[in-house]
């Protein structure tokens, strides 16, 4: 058994590379095919990695408490039944990574010539520091600096868009919870930037006391956002969290606040099989055809060797593990190959160029490719897997020809 | 309510026929000024002409004031636009159209936009007059003008006040007709003004019939109002504010 083999793995290899130009061509095919499974499947994961990265950080908080009619309707009638201090002597001594209460509402933000709509966020400064997409110290002028801080940041884009700029008056209009306009004027203490375009545009700070003040809500809030360890793994803080807070309110985990972004998660996943699959059908042609020349070429030599004695599953051994042979060799390069060109760009590419189509998609313009273990793993055996039913067809062909016929048949 | 002010009772101001205080302080001179405007209630018709270079339209409308806090606009013509309404009422404001046949609270966000099409916004029409006690005043200088004396007073807006402008400008004549109302942005451009064309004897008192709201750097583009009949301190019933009236008109 174990000698069978021997000489048929003998056999396969010298076959391979008896018509070497042919199996070069074919090794190139492969070597190509698995180098683009694995770099399309590190860019897109880095890219989606990347917009999930920075769509959780302007969520922020990978667990949030809200009223339960506060995701629906983001409306400032929707508190959390709960006054701020009783939030905190329950959160304080959690041992959360980073907790905050905030008040997140829709506004209206003008100038003397424009006015936009915006999402504003009341919070308090030092809590949120180690959960803001913002960088406090690459605010230009100054962060907010507590929550009665009576200035308003807002994103550079936005102050472009107003045509306002540091140090000016701009009014900010909401409604408090009797549905009466609620408005203001701020002084545009700093201006933020972000790597996602579209954030800049959206969300203005303000101190958490002052808007509680001017919606009229005394020391009640909206959400309150809780950072764990892990986006991928949310679980443990989601019962922590859960086991806090009383009955009245929703605790949801990140993917069921923006859904949009869980299911990218899961899709994208599955995307990555369908990307190799789809390859491999590709590539498939390619080596059955091979593999079907082969055995035209040898017709007369399989007859003799099926007239010899070798039985009909020698030969399909045989042409199976060329066949298997030439995709490792291939899978083999190919790794290598996209190993070695996703490792330099680990650092991250510049695809500013395109920066504005891709801040529509919610990513920035700095493209991080991540090269992960198990897709590496996937390709290869979707390739392996494939590959061999794939040459199940040819090898089958051949292992039923009648040795008389064969030996006797002119190419 | 500054504009519907401008429209039914700023263009009714007149009642002051007595002379100019002899040391005119330029907060009194604002408040007596709108105080003028309102009346205690009014009556009125008027027509709104809105101007862009290439097109033009015009329609008349009838409005209904009392005391400060409330007011009520309906459109008579053109036909297609009868019955638009607007209602105002402590700084709230809904409209009506009779073609969706449903009443509408202006939300915050739309605060800002325009009021029928027109230079004037939502908030210039449904804000209560902010501009006594959310400004700091200054008499600027007195002048004689035609006769009469005219103050030039610069208000600045508080630095929480709702207000976008860097400063606003008044020119007010001695018997509170006000001639020129001037908005500066905060780098003391020029962004709006709102000036009195003409001034009549109507409804026996003295006001700004004619009165032009335009974009200082789009002079070409403005809205115009003109008072065409006018009666006040009448008796209005406190029905008349009301949604259902705006709905339902109750002559």
């Amino acid at each position: 058994m174990i000698n069978t083999l021997r000489i048929l793995t003998m056999l396969a290899w010298r076959n391979l590379w008896r018509n070497h130009r042919r199996t070069l061509i074919m090794l190139g095919a492969v070597v190509i095919g698995v180098w683009a499974m694995i770099f399309m499947t590190a860019l897109t994961m880095g890219m989606v990695n990347d917009m999930i990265e920075d769509s959780i950080s302007a969520l922020p908080g990978h667990v949030q408490v809200h009223h339960p009619d506060y995701l629906d309707d983001p409306n400032i009638t929707n508190l959390l039944p709960l006054p701020e201090e009783a939030i905190a002597d329950r959160f304080r001594s959690a041992g959360f990574l980073a907790w905050a209460t905030r008040i997140k509402v829709p506004a209206v933000l003008s100038s003397e010539r424009e006015s936009r709509g915006v999402t504003l966020l009341g919070i308090d400064p030092q809590r949120e520091e180690a959960m803001s997409f913002v960088d406090y110290s690459a605010v230009e002028g100054r962060f907010l600096e507590g929550p009665d801080d009576a200035g308003i940041v807002i994103g550079r884009k936005l102050a472009e868009t107003l045509e306002t700029e540091l140090g000016k008056r701009v009014v900010l209009m909401s409604q408090d919870p009797d549905n009466d306009i609620a408005d203001r004027g701020f002084r545009v203490v700093g201006l933020f930037s972000a790597d996602v375009q579209a954030y800049e545009e959206q969300y203005v700070f303000a101190g958490k006391k002052t808007v509680q003040d001017l919606l009229r809500v005394g020391d009640r809030v909206t959400s309150i956002v809780v950072l764990g360890d892990d986006y991928r793994d949310v679980e443990p803080v989601f019962a922590k969290v859960s086991a806090l807070v009383d009955d009245g309110v929703t605790v949801s985990r990140w993917m069921e606040i923006d859904t949009y972004l869980g299911t990218m998660l899961r899709v994208m996943d599955g995307f990555v099989l369908v990307w190799v699959i789809v390859i491999f059908l590709a590539l498939s042609f390619g080596l059955v055809n091979t593999l079907v020349m082969a055995v035209f070429e040898r017709v007369r030599e399989i007859g003799l060797m099926l007239a010899l004695g070798m039985k009909p599953s020698g030969i399909l051994g045989q042409i199976v593990i060329e066949s298997m042979m030439l995709l490792v060799t291939g899978l083999t390069i190919g790794n290598l190959l996209a190993w070695a060109t996703i490792k330099p760009l680990e650092s991250g590419i510049d695809i500013s160029v395109v920066a504005e189509g891709m801040a529509m998609m919610g990513a920035a313009s700095v493209l991080y490719p991540q090269l992960r273990f198990e897709d590496v793993i996937l390709a290869n055996t979707v390739v392996l897997i494939l590959g061999f039913f794939a040459s199940l067809s040819p090898a089958w062909r051949a292992s039923r020809f009648q040795p008389i016929e064969a030996i006797t048949r002119v190419n | 309510m500054r504009y519907l002010t401008t429209i039914a009772a700023l263009l009714l101001a007149g009642i002051a026929c007595h002379a100019a205080e002899p040391a005119p302080d330029a907060k009194a001179i604002v408040r007596a000024a709108v105080d003028h405007w309102r009346g205690l209630s009014s009556y009125s018709e008027m027509s709104m002409v809105i101007h862009r270079p290439d097109w033009e339209r015009s329609m008349t409308m009838q409005a209904w004031t009392k005391g400060d806090k409330k007011s009520l606009v309906r459109v008579i013509e053109p036909k297609k636009d009868r019955g638009n309404g607007t209602l105002t009422d402590d700084n709230n404001m809904w409209t009506f159209s009779p073609k969706v046949n449903r009443v509408i609270k202006i939300p915050s966000s739309m605060m800002g936009q325009s009021w029928m099409g027109s230079d004037f916004s939502n908030k210039d029409v449904a804000r209560a007059d902010d501009i006594i006690d959310q400004y700091d005043h200054t008499l600027l200088d007195t002048h004689d003008a035609d006769g009469m004396i005219v103050h030039e007073i610069r208000s600045v807006p508080h630095e929480e006040a709702a207000v976008v402008w860097g400063r606003e400008e008044l020119l007010i004549r001695e018997d509170y007709v006000v001639l020129e109302h001037r908005f500066y942005d905060q780098d003391g451009e020029l962004v709006k003004a709102l000036e009195t064309l003409e001034i009549e004897e109507m409804g026996g008192r003295t006001i700004a019939s004619r009165q032009r709201m335009a974009k200082a750097d789009a002079p070409e583009e403005w809205t115009e109002i003109a008072v065409n009949t006018v009666e006040y301190e009448i008796d209005i019933r406190d029905s008349v504010f009301t949604l259902s009236n705006l709905r339902n008109p109750r002559d």
